[in-house]
């Protein structure tokens, strides 16, 4: 069972996404992280994150890419994925290659589907980051693009889909 | 107070004065919180003056949304951008009404 929580940056996402995965009775909570660490600006992030989430008992998952193989059988679990923004740039930009949007969307959609079939619950938290009406280089169009698409697809394929707006959580 | 926040030029402002003709306004509160940081305030400082500021009387903050986008490449523009959806988030705590405007049209959140 899939949840999309969407919003834009500083919006209040992570930490809805955390009450919602806290409200479940799986048996084991992780923490998909899909960041990586690149400078000390990432690492604030990751450690304000961490500092979000103490006390309430994630098992952290450090996982870049390839996100079928965090967990290797069935289990009574809930995942919460932060961030869909981060995982699909890891993809596209992998290995010093560019991989295409469409491979990009269509990897990313079948290990999503491949994890959501060994947990309980998957939510997944996704950028809003299609809305400052900026022109763009080719790269970063054909990333949006992707990222737009994965969007959809998950929104399609989950049980509820929430944007969060300064804080509070909209249905949709 | 009531806190009324969207993307530029939908209409929020127009929105606020149909719903609120009687309210006292704080408009364009993400220039305010960016005029701030420029004179070294943090995030807890400006959110203080604000609430200091509304604190008296009917008020409504009205503020764009500027986090839906690509990450800046200005450092300055990034720390904006989080602070103002931090002030955002804590002020919609505070409010006991809370409207997105897209396109004209209010949706109540809150």
């Amino acid at each position: 069972m899939i949840t999309l929580i969407y919003g834009g940056s500083s919006s209040g996402k992570s930490a809805y996404a955390e009450d919602y995965v806290c409200q479940s009775n799986c048996k084991n909570r992780y923490y998909l992280a899909t960041m990586q660490a690149q400078d000390d600006e990432s690492l604030e992030r990751i450690e304000r994150h961490r500092s979000l989430r103490a006390g309430k008992e994630f098992i952290t998952l450090e996982q870049p890419y390839d996100i079928a193989n965090t967990i290797k059988t069935s289990e009574d679990c809930i995942i919460l994925l932060e961030c869909m923004s981060n995982l699909v740039a890891n993809e596209m930009f992998r290995d010093g290659k560019v991989n295409s949007e469409s491979y990009t969307v269509d990897k990313i959609i079948k290990d999503i589907k491949t994890l959501d079939e060994k947990v309980s619950q998957l939510v997944i938290v996704s950028n809003d980051v299609f809305e400052d009406g900026l022109e763009y280089d080719d790269y970063t169009k054909e990333y949006l693009r992707a990222l737009g698409k994965i969007n959809a697809e998950i929104a399609r394929m989950a049980d509820k889909s929430v944007e969060v707006v300064v804080g509070i959580g909209v249905e949709r | 107070m009531i806190l009324i926040v969207g993307g530029s030029y939908q209409g929020k402002t127009e929105f606020a004065r149909n719903e609120f003709p009687e309210a006292k306004y704080f408009n364009q509160l993400h220039l305010f919180v960016k005029k701030r940081i420029s004179e070294g305030k943090n995030n807890s400082e400006i959110l203080a003056e604000i609430r200091e500021v509304v604190n008296d009387g009917e008020w409504v903050i009205i503020s764009d949304e500027i986090g839906n986008g690509i990450v800046p490449l200005d450092e300055n523009d990034r720390t904006w951008r989080e602070i103002c959806g931090r002030i955002m988030i804590e002020l919609a705590k505070d409010a006991t009404e809370v409207y997105r405007v897209v396109c004209g049209i209010g949706q109540r959140i809150k």
